[in-house]
C-alpha cells in the first residue's frame, strides 16, 4: 500500500473506533498488507515506487487521469518501463468514456449504476414512500468496483505467460451495472424497473416479536412448507392457491396474512421452525450478532486484528475458504511507513 | 468457442450453477473468455428457463445474461451413468462450479475427492449461501436471506425504519467473489500443480460489505445505521429536484467544495448561513441544512445542475433510472453496454465487457443465451467422443434429459 506523506485518507476516514482516532474502515481494508510512504508528486521520492515496480506483479491505481501525469503513472509510461507489469486502474466512471474525468464518492456511484434508484424496495419503500431513494450501507459500489479489478487483475497475470504485462481499466459505475444487470435484462423485456414495484409478490421483510426477519418462498415446496410453518390457517387451504401464478396475484392478501402471524410470534423461534419445515428464512442480524456468530465462528471467518497501538479487535478474514490451504488468519493493520524503501524479504 | 485473445483463453469449466450467483460469476469468467460448459436437464434446467412468478415473471426469460458465451448440455444427474459422463466432463476442465446445497455434491458422487481423482489438479468452486461446513451450511436461501445473515440488510435503511432486503446486487457480488477466487486458485495451481476447494458462502460477501461494522462490533460498540447520510461529509445524500422523481446525488467532501457548490447554486439562504461555514458546523446542522438544500434544489434541473457541479468539481450525479442506463454513450463507448440480437431474440441491450484489457481485448458478449442441449455434439461428440448412436441410447434412457 503506497501512501502519500501523513498517510492515506482512509486513515481518519469514518467510522472510528469510539474513543480512539483509528478508523475501523481503515482498519478492515488494510488489515495483511504493508505500508510503503511514497510522495509520488517529488520526482527524487518516486524513485522507490518505481524500485517496487521492478518485482511488482501489479499495480492497482485510483488516480484521477487527469493527475497521472505528474504522478509518473501514464500508462503508456508504465508499460514502457514495466513490460511484465499488470497495470490496473479503477476509477469511479473509468479511465475512458466521457466521464472518465468525472469524479464521485458511494452515494453518487450507486445511484449512476442505477441500483440506487431501486433502493429502498418492500417493506421500507412501504412505509415510507415519500423519501428520497435510498443506498446500501458503506461503500458497496467502491466494493463492486475493487471486487471487478482484482478479478481483472488475476485474469491478466493468468494471461502474462502469453501477452506479458498489460492495462487494465475498470470503472466502479460498470460494477455496479453489472451486478444489477437484471434491471437491464428486465428493460428488454418490456418493463422499468421501480423502487415502488421492484417488490416480491409475497414474502419479504417481516417484524416480528424480537426482531425482522426475511422470508422468501420461490418453489413450490417452500409455500406448502411455509402453510405449514403458519398452522394451515384456513384461508391458506384455498385450492387456487396452489398455483403460483394466483399466489403472486393474491400477495398483498398473503402478506397481510403472514404480517399479522408474525407479529404473533418470536422471530427466533419462527426462523428455527421455518429451517426445519424448508422454509428459506433468516432473521436480519445486527453486526454483533454476525461477529459473535456460531456459523461464523466454526467455520473460521472470524479472526484476530492487531489495531495500531497493540488493541485487539476482529476481523471477517474473506468471505471465500480455500479449503485445501486455510488463508492466514491474524491480521494486523500496518503502521504508516512501516515498509521501507527496497527489496521484500 | 475459442477466442484466443481474451485473458481467460484456453481455460475450461464446468458449471453445474443454475441460480443466480453461480451462472453470474462463471458468466464473468465466460466474458473473458473461458470456455464454459452450462450442466442441466430438462427437470434442472437454469432458473431463467422456467418463470418467477413470485417476482412476477410469468414466463421465461426471453434472453439471460447470465448465461452468454455459455454453452448447454443436458445431464440427469439422478442417474449414475449421468454421473459418471459429468466426472469425464470435469476430467477435461480446469475448474468446476456448483452451487448446490451443501453435501449434495457429495451424495450425487461428484464431491471434491471424487472429481480429484479423475481430475487431480481441479478446481471446485462451491457457491452456496452458507457455506460447506458450520451449524448453518444446511440451509437454504437466496440474496434477500443472504443480505439479512450477513448484516449488509440490518446496516442498510432509514434510521427510523426497518431493515432492507437486498436483492440480485448481492446475488452478483457473490458471483464476482467466487469468480475473483476461482482466478486466485487457478494460479495457486499454475505455481503448485495442486487441485483446490474453493467454498464461498454468500452470506459472508454480505458481511464484507459491512466489514467496518463488524471491527466495531467485535470492540463492543454498536454501529449505527446511517441512511444516506455520512459521518464526515454533509451535505451528502439524495435531493429532489424540479422534475418528480428525478434526484439529485451529491457529496460535499470539503470547504472549498461547499463554496463551489454555493457559486453554482447561487443561494443565499445557504450562503448567508454561519451555521453551514465550515465541515464540522455543517455536520452538526445536518438536518437543518438537508432541509434548506432540499428546498433550494426544488427549482433545480436535475442533469444540467450535476453536470455543471461537476464541472465546479463537486461529486454530483443523477439517480438513475435503468432508461438513463440504457441511453448513455459513456457506457456505450466502454462497452459497458452493448446491443446483443438473435434468432428469436429482437435488438435489445446487455451488459457487456467488465473491464477493458490493452492486450487481451476479445473480452465481452460473443454469443448468446444457449439453448437447452444445444452444445451436446461438441461436448459430448467431439470432447467426450460419444458416438451419435451412444448419445440416442442415453437420451432414449433419460440420462441424456
Amino acid at each position: 500500500m503506497v501512501e502519500p506523506p501523513g498517510g492515506s485518507p482512509l486513515r481518519t476516514a469514518p467510522p472510528l473506533l469510539d474513543g480512539t482516532s483509528q478508523s475501523a474502515l481503515f482498519a478492515f481494508l488494510s488489515s495483511g498488507k504493508h505500508s510503503l510512504v511514497c510522495d509520488l508528486l517529488s520526482q527524487a521520492a518516486r524513485g522507490a515506487l518505481q524500485d517496487e515496480l521492478e518485482t511488482a506483479h501489479i499495480l492497482i491505481d485510483d488516480t484521477p487521469v487527469r493527475d497521472r501525469g505528474v504522478r509518473n503513472l501514464d500508462p503508456d509510461a508504465v508499460a514502457k518501463r514495466f513490460p511484465r507489469l499488470i497495470h490496473v486502474s479503477v476509477l469511479p466512471f473509468g479511465a475512458s468514456g466521457p466521464k472518465a474525468d468525472w469524479d464521485a464518492e458511494e452515494v453518487n456511484l450507486l445511484h449512476a449504476g442505477g441500483e440506487g434508484y431501486l433502493l429502498p424496495n418492500g417493506l421500507s419503500h412501504e412505509r415510507f414512500p415519500d423519501r428520497p431513494p435510498l443506498k446500501i450501507y458503506g461503500h458497496f459500489s467502491q466494493y463492486q468496483g475493487g471486487a471487478m479489478a482484482a478479478f481483472a487483475a488475476l485474469s491478466a497475470v493468468w494471461a502474462a505467460p502469453e501477452v506479458g504485462g498489460q492495462y487494465v481499466d475498470v470503472s466502479v459505475q460498470d460494477a455496479v451495472l453489472s451486478v444489477g444487470a437484471f434491471a437491464l435484462q428486465r428493460l428488454g423485456d418490456g418493463s422499468v424497473e421501480h423502487r415502488s414495484t421492484r417488490r416480491f409478490r409475497y414474502g419479504g421483510v417481516f417484524e416480528a416479536r424480537g426482531g425482522f426477519l426475511e422470508i422468501l418462498t420461490l418453489e413450490d415446496r417452500q409455500w406448502a412448507a411455509l402453510v405449514e410453518l403458519l398452522g394451515q390457517p384456513a384461508w391458506a387451504q384455498d385450492e387456487t392457491l396452489r398455483d403460483p401464478l394466483e399466489r403472486s396475484r393474491r400477495g398483498d392478501e398473503i402478506n397481510q396474512h403472514i404480517r399479522a402471524w408474525m407479529s404473533r410470534h418470536n422471530v427466533d423461534e419462527i426462523v428455527q421452525r421455518a429451517q426445519q419445515l424448508g422454509v428459506p428464512a433468516a432473521k436480519y442480524r445486527t453486526p454483533a450478532d454476525v461477529i459473535r456468530g456460531e456459523h461464523e465462528r466454526s467455520r473460521g471467518v472470524v479472526a484476530p486484528l492487531i489495531l495500531e497501538g497493540g488493541k485487539q479487535a476482529e476481523v471477517l478474514v474473506a468471505p471465500f475458504q480455500f479449503r485445501c490451504t486455510p488463508l492466514q488468519t491474524t491480521g494486523r493493520v500496518p503502521v504508516l511507513g512501516e515498509r521501507l524503501p527496497g527489496p521484500v524479504e | 468457442m475459442s477466442c484466443t485473445s481474451a485473458p481467460l483463453a484456453g481455460v475450461r469449466i464446468a458449471d453445474f450453477t443454475i441460480h443466480a450467483a453461480g451462472p453470474f460469476g462463471t458468466q464473468l469468467l465466460a466474458q473473458l473468455g473461458a470456455e464454459c460448459i452450462k450442466i442441466e436437464s430438462k427437470t434442472r434446467p437454469d432458473a431463467f428457463r422456467k418463470p418467477h412468478a413470485v417476482y412476477g415473471r410469468m414466463t421465461a426469460a426471453t434472453f439471460d445474461q447470465v448465461s452468454v458465451n455459455k454453452l448447454s448440455v443436458r445431464l440427469n444427474l439422478k442417474q449414475p451413468e449421468a454421473v459418471q459422463l459429468a466426472k469425464r466432463l470435469v476430467s477435461i476442465c480446469d475448474v468446476a462450479a456448483e452451487s448446490f446445497r451443501a453435501g449434495v455434491m457429495k451424495r450425487l458422487g461428484l464431491g471434491f475427492e471424487e472429481l480429484r481423482a479423475v481430475k487431480p489438479d481441479i478446481i471446485l468452486l462451491s457457491l452456496s449461501s452458507c457455506g460447506q461446513s458450520g451449524p448453518d451450511s444446511h440451509f437454504a436461501g437466496y440474496a434477500p436471506l443472504f443480505g439479512a445473515w450477513g448484516g449488509l440488510g440490518w446496516m442498510t435503511g432509514y434510521a427510523d425504519g426497518p431493515p432492507v432486503e437486498m436483492r440480485h446486487v448481492m446475488d452478483h457480488s457473490a458471483g464476482i467473489h467466487a469468480a475473483l477466487a476461482a482466478m486466485a486458485a487457478l494460479l495457486q495451481r499454475r505455481r503448485t500443480g495442486k487441485a483446490q476447494h474453493v467454498d464461498l458462502a454468500a452470506r459472508d460477501v454480505a458481511s464484507a460489505m459491512i466489514g467496518d461494522a463488524l471491527i466495531q462490533a467485535s470492540m463492543g460498540f454498536t454501529p449505527a445505521r446511517p441512511g444516506n447520510s455520512h459521518l464526515s461529509f454533509a451535505p451528502h445524500g439524495v435531493y429532489p429536484t424540479k422534475q418528480p422523481d428525478r434526484w439529485l446525488t451529491l457529496a460535499v467532501r470539503s470547504d472549498a467544495e461547499w463554496r463551489a457548490l454555493l457559486r453554482e447554486l447561487a443561494q443565499p439562504v445557504l450562503s448567508n448561513d454561519q451555521r453551514f461555514a465550515t465541515a464540522e458546523a455543517r455536520l452538526h446542522h445536518r438536518d437543518d441544512l438537508d432541509a434548506l438544500l432540499t428546498q433550494s434544489l426544488a427549482s433545480f434541473d436535475a442533469d444540467t445542475t450535476a453536470e455543471r457541479l461537476q464541472c465546479a468539481g463537486v461529486c454530483a450525479h443523477v439517480s438513475w433510472s435503468t432508461l438513463d442506463i440504457a441511453r448513455d454513450p459513456h457506457f456505450r463507448s466502454r462497452g459497458a453496454t452493448t446491443e446483443v440480437s438473435g434468432a428469436d431474440i429482437p435488438s435489445r441491450l446487455a451488459v457487456g465487457a467488465p473491464a477493458r484489457f490493452s492486450k487481451t481485448s476479445d473480452v465481452g458478449i460473443r454469443r448468446l443465451t444457449p439453448a437447452l442441449g444445444q452444445d451436446e455434439d461438441y461436448v459430448f461428440g467431439e470432447l467426450l467422443g460419444l458416438s451419435s448412436a451412444q448419445r440416442a441410447d442415453l437420451q432414449r434412457r433419460e440420462v441424456i434429459l
